[in-house]
């Protein structure tokens, strides 16, 4: 008997994890006499999910998470008026009724007085934390954000830094891809640079590349410091901190100079890529003067014709002599070109690149000649040109060499070069988007997202089109729309719903304390809203972020524990978490890292247990704030369009909500399943809420095909944009040409970064130069200070998780600072002493482990710690590199990002008082 | 015959620490116990370095040591390999952690919570409760193997049957199964791979085997 009573009140309840990009991963919640107790992978997906319906140990922590005795669970307010990290903000409970009122009179307030202040900007703004991950369990808050109107997302809480930001912008641009990964299951070689796939790669790449491995994929790493990526990888290459350009320019240079042409897929560039396309004297391409179409050297006729002139056969390379053309500049300025003397954009390309000899190289990455020739010689020798594979019964290129990028090397200053030759090298050997080669796997400045294919569309001169913020005097923004000002100051990046949080977010931080002479200060957000989001310890300067954080002067947060962003809230809201609330999501198709799935569909994460205290399903604040600011009409018809992820409404099905009434979570998402599943079966299969909680998911097939975007460029008949940058180079001039007029020259070290080949600029020293700009002598900090992640973490989220701290705890470096240990002899560094890793911003202190796989000049902080006031998390006492790296306007790329990298100091200390405290507790 | 036996495939195996955290949670093991963990071990002085993952834990050996010295027979092997501690015999001596050459063997001396001394929700609803004072270690999840097979599954094969820690495997490095069943996925695995197994010259033919074919860890 008690044991069917047992029986009976034990459940398995479908859910999925989406705490890092590299999901979302299905998985079910064991559920004991209403009481989660376990988490189980979802084994019924191991046919549909590529990573064979596993979780990561990440989802292994939400038990805790849901039970952890430090959350907060009824809605709080300050009542201390003053803020900052040495303020007691002194909350007190108060119900949902006063929560809620209290920030919709506020809202109110400002709808009466305007959307936007005097400055133009929102009133309202609104920061989630990694990548996008947030809108997994905001429930229907994207309804109630779109029913308000204009916010401002610009305030950042680390992207830029901590994702692959300029991979993003360049990958988009280039080839549709958001993230870029290597086509995994089928290739033979990778270049690895920095990329820690086996750490924050999920559950799909992690079995991706382990099939890979037994499979005899050769992956070389090269690192600084020897990641679990570069355990499981056939070599390690140990390269300089932010030298990889020079290095990845060098790979191009020993393809273009030291192995014939043949050993190039000569069809693909000259027919897929604007390589023949004719170069002018002043560096834009030659056009006809009647089309403006660019011209190429139709080695058949012997003179320039247009691209696509039927029947022409292009030179590859070579130096021409053209007749007469045009050259169209900056502001779109036409120039008459006659006998002009041209080259093809691949002759371009190999002009620039003459002098990035590997022995070159050699001194700059500390890498041997040696090594960079042997692993260009091993990439073409893997690269199968001319080869086919059959895919969903079409054949296609096959090309099993792939380059990808890691974090650090896809950020800041170089990355810009990194993206370029990275793409190069796929390109140079027809590598890029075929099978085997290397693939973007999602859209996000374009759209749909669903299906990156689909946003591909004939735009100029051959190319994709692309969404880039105007540039033209008629046109460019000079008053920014949002705080980073990211229409302003960076073209690439458009201005699509994700734009703003890809801008330089960290000068929305920045510019609210001190803005540079010749901009306006813009003034703080009168309502901020923070779900998800800790940038107080996940940005870098971290006090100085503390401090900007402190000026807001009405912060709602979403809150699951005290932490050091709430503790600047006025007030919080407890919302249920991971296990406690409902939601359904895309899943499948192409997605972030490396989820490439045969199948798409919906995963329904259902409400396994009742909420903890008093939280409450984000779906039901969001209505219920909308309801009390008045914008229920406009929520509902948000959530119609499809705000919740799936139209309710289309020609072919109909689940639209009344627009006039407050619908209850269930309703609201009762009818999302069933337009989700309509849309999947064009109405034949529907399935409601009661059939996502029994089955969890539901999905139909996806054609592999779909994972690659050549076949969509043959289609319409589209050249990939590479090697030459024309567009960059000219939108570039015209930006600096605005900035300029409006007397602005605080960003003319990023204008230097377009040009239209990328060439190696002196990276490193940016970081030393950075040095003395703070006043201090660069040999003070001798030391390349970088930071790694470990899966527990991956960003910063599970901090105050002890079971993420126990299990991370297996992995060297934990909590610690990892150097190398002939340094640390050297410096009379012993393993598990106190250390202080110092920069002109600051100090943070840790343990030392010293390894063997590092490299002696460089010192590795593991996760982004170093929190006071996030239960659990504060008792760590863990560094954080995140304390001493600077919020530099002259470390910002021109596409806004910067880089986990810093000079340091590093010297033996004793133990800190509050780990002498721990200690001492322990 | 039946031997179930683990596989570590140390080509796969990337130290993701899931395995650990899959077997805390499902196990119910206190702060500080892991039954089952992945060693981060490195080789080579910089920069000829190498870094393996090596999953370890008890190694259900046909000749435990563990049982020899154990005075309360708490220790038992059963037929099918797995060696099991009942926790109601033991007394807590200690002597079977110290004759462990896998240091796979812990005394739960007291009841310690994940975030102190009160019980998690989750903690306190497990039917599973570990005692104060006796010897724990990992038990191949026996009774998943037991009500499993019970029900005509197949350890290593049907996840209701497997281990916590290989079912929730990401990179598909530990594998479980029947080593005296030629068909089995471990059995096949073994004879297509290079292996070894860990103090095989302690006699203790342990049942917990490692795929690796690059030389000395």
């Amino acid at each position: 008997m008690a044991n069917a009573t047992q029986a009976a009140s034990t459940r398995s309840v479908p859910s999925y994890c989406y705490n890092c990009v590299a999901g979302p991963d299905l998985m079910r919640v064991r559920v004991e006499n209403g009481v989660a107790t376990r988490i189980d992978p979802c084994h019924e997906a191991a046919s549909v999910h590529p990573g064979l319906g596993r979780v990561c140990v990440k989802a292994f922590g939400l038990v805790q998470k849901t039970y952890n005795p430090h959350r907060v669970l009824t809605p709080m307010k300050r009542t201390n008026p003053r803020k900052g990290r040495d303020e007691d903000p002194r909350f007190v409970p108060i119900s949902w009724d006063e929560a809620l009122d209290t920030i919709a009179a506020r809202l109110k307030a400002i709808r009466e007085t305007g959307l936007l202040d005097a400055a133009g900007l929102p009133r309202v703004a609104a920061t989630f934390g990694h990548g996008g991950t947030p809108q997994s369990y905001m429930g229907t808050f994207p309804a109630f954000l779109s029913a308000w109107g204009p916010i401002d997302y610009s305030f950042g809480s680390g992207q830029g830094v901590k994702c692959v930001h300029s991979e993003h912008l360049y990958g988009e641009f280039w080839h549709r891809g958001f993230t870029v990964c290597a086509d995994t299951v089928h290739t033979r070689y990778i270049i690895s640079c920095g990329t820690n796939t086996e750490v924050s790669g999920g559950v799909c790449a992690v079995r991706r590349h382990a099939d890979a491995r037994i499979r005899g994929v050769k992956r070389v790493q090269v690192e600084p410091h020897l990641s679990p990526t570069g355990a499981c990888s056939a070599e390690w290459v140990p390269i300089r901190p932010k030298t990889d350009p020079a290095f990845l320019l060098a790979l191009v240079h020993t393809l273009l100079f030291e192995h014939p042409r043949s050993a190039l897929d000569v069809p693909f560039l000259r027919e897929r890529t604007a390589s023949p396309y004719l170069v002018g004297e002043d560096g834009y391409y030659l056009r006809d003067p009647e089309t403006a179409k660019p011209l190429v050297w139709d080695t058949m006729r012997g003179s320039a014709v247009a691209f696509d002139a039927p029947g022409a056969s292009p030179a590859l390379e070579g130096r021409f002599t053209v007749a007469d053309a045009i050259t169209v500049g900056p502001d779109w300025e036409r120039r008459l070109q006659r006998d002009a003397p041209a080259r093809t954009g691949f002759t371009a390309m190999a002009d620039a690149l003459r002098d990035a000899t590997p022995d070159w190289a050699a001194g700059i990455c500390d890498i041997p000649a040696t090594t960079i020739r042997r692993i260009a010689a091993e990439f073409l020798d893997h690269a199968c040109i001319g080869e086919t594979i059959e895919i969903d019964g079409e054949v296609l290129p096959f090309r099993p060499v792939a380059v990808t990028l890691g974090k650090t090397v896809n950020n800041g200053w170089g990355a810009y070069e990194c993206c370029w030759a990275r793409t190069m090298l796929a390109t140079l050997v027809g590598a890029l988007e075929v099978p085997g080669g290397t693939l973007g796997t999602t859209v996000r400045l374009n759209r749909p997202h669903e299906n990156r294919l689909l946003s591909v569309r004939p735009g100029e001169d051959g190319f994709m089109a692309s969404s880039f913020n105007p540039t033209d005097r008629a046109n460019w923004q000079a008053q920014p729309s949002g705080r980073n000002a990211h229409r302003t100051l960076v073209p690439i990046v458009g201005n699509s719903p994700w734009a703003q949080a890809l801008g330089p977010t960290h000068l929305a931080w920045m510019f609210s304390r001190e803005a540079p002479a010749e901009w306006t200060p813009p003034p703080l957000p009168e309502v901020w809203f923070a779900f998800r989001t800790n940038p107080a310890i996940s940005f870098w300067d971290t006090a100085e972020i503390g401090r900007a954080m402190a000026r807001m002067p009405f912060v709602v947060a979403f809150a699951y524990t005290h932490d050091e962003t709430n503790h600047m809230a006025d007030i919080l809201l407890p919302d249920a978490t991971d296990l406690e609330s409902t939601q359904l999501i895309r899943i499948g198709g192409t997605k972030f890292i490396e989820q490439h799935w045969d199948h798409r569909g919906f995963a329904l994460r259902a409400a396994a247990v009742a909420p903890q205290g008093e939280a409450r399903d984000f779906t039901w604040i969001s209505t219920e704030l909308a309801r009390r600011t008045g914008l229920l009409e406009r929520y509902n018809a948000a959530l119609n369009r499809g705000a919740a992820g799936v139209p309710l409404k289309t020609d072919a099905y109909d689940f639209s909500l009344a627009t006039d009434r407050a619908h209850d979570v269930d309703t609201i998402w009762n009818a999302v399943c069933q337009a989700g599943s309509a849309e999947l079966s064009d109405g034949a299969e529907i399935h409601d809420l009661a059939w996502f909680r029994d089955h969890g998911h539901c999905v139909v097939p996806f054609r592999r095909e779909d994972w690659y975007l050549y076949p969509t460029m043959v289609r319409l008949g589209l050249r990939f944009e590479l090697p030459y940058q024309e567009r960059l180079l000219r939108v570039g001039a015209e930006l600096g040409r605005r900035l300029h007029e409006q007397g602005i020259h605080w960003w003319d070290s990023q204008l230097d970064e377009y040009v239209a080949i990328p060439q190696w600029h002196d990276v490193p020293g940016r970081w030393k130069q950075a040095v003395r700009d703070a006043g201090a002598d660069p040999d003070a900090y001798p030391f390349w200070g970088i930071t790694t992640k470990t899966m527990p973490y991956t960003t910063g989220n599970n901090a105050g998780i002890p079971l993420m701290n126990e299990v991370g705890a297996n992995l060297r470096g934990h909590g610690s600072v990892i150097l190398n240990a002939a340094t640390a002899a050297r410096l009379g560094i012993s393993p598990g002493d106190w250390v202080e890793v110092r920069s002109p911003v600051g100090a943070t202190h840790g343990r030392a482990e010293p390894v063997q796989g590092c490299r002696p000049d460089t010192v590795v902080i593991p996760g982004q710690f170093d929190h006071w006031k996030t239960p659990v998390a504060r008792d760590l006492a863990f560094p954080s590199l995140n304390t001493v790296v600077p919020l530099s306007l002259r470390l910002t790329d021109a596409t806004g990002s910067g880089a986990d990298v810093v000079r340091v100091a590093l010297r033996r200390i004793p133990a800190p008082r509050r780990a002498r405290a721990r200690e001492a507790a322990a | 015959m039946t031997r179930y036996v683990m596989v570590a495939d140390l080509r796969r195996c990337v130290g993701c620490q899931t395995c650990t955290a899959a077997c805390k949670e499902g196990n119910n093991t206190p702060p500080g116990v892991q039954w089952r963990r992945v060693l981060d071990l490195e080789r080579g002085t910089y920069p000829d370095v190498s870094r393996v993952f090596v999953p370890v834990g008890c190694q259900h050996c046909a000749e435990p040591p563990c049982l020899e010295v154990c005075p309360s027979t708490a220790t038992r092997k059963r037929a099918d390999g797995i060696v099991t501690i009942d926790e109601d015999l033991c007394i807590g001596c200690s002597y079977c952690l110290m004759a462990c050459p896998y240091d796979a063997r812990f005394l739960i001396e007291r009841r310690e919570y994940a975030f102190g001394d009160t019980p998690t929700a989750a903690e306190a609803a497990r039917a599973r409760r570990h005692t104060a004072g006796v010897a724990s270690k990992c038990t191949f999840c026996v009774g998943r193997i037991d009500a499993g097979t019970a029900r005509g599954k197949v350890p290593g094969r049907d996840p209701e049957a497997t281990p916590l820690c290989v079912n929730s495997c990401i990179s598909g490095a530990l594998r479980f199964g029947d080593i005296d069943d030629p068909t089995s996925p471990v059995a096949t695995l073994l004879a297509e791979n290079q292996w070894f197994r860990m103090h095989e010259e302690e006699g203790t033919n342990p049942g917990f085997y490692y795929v690796w074919d690059k030389g000395a860890l």
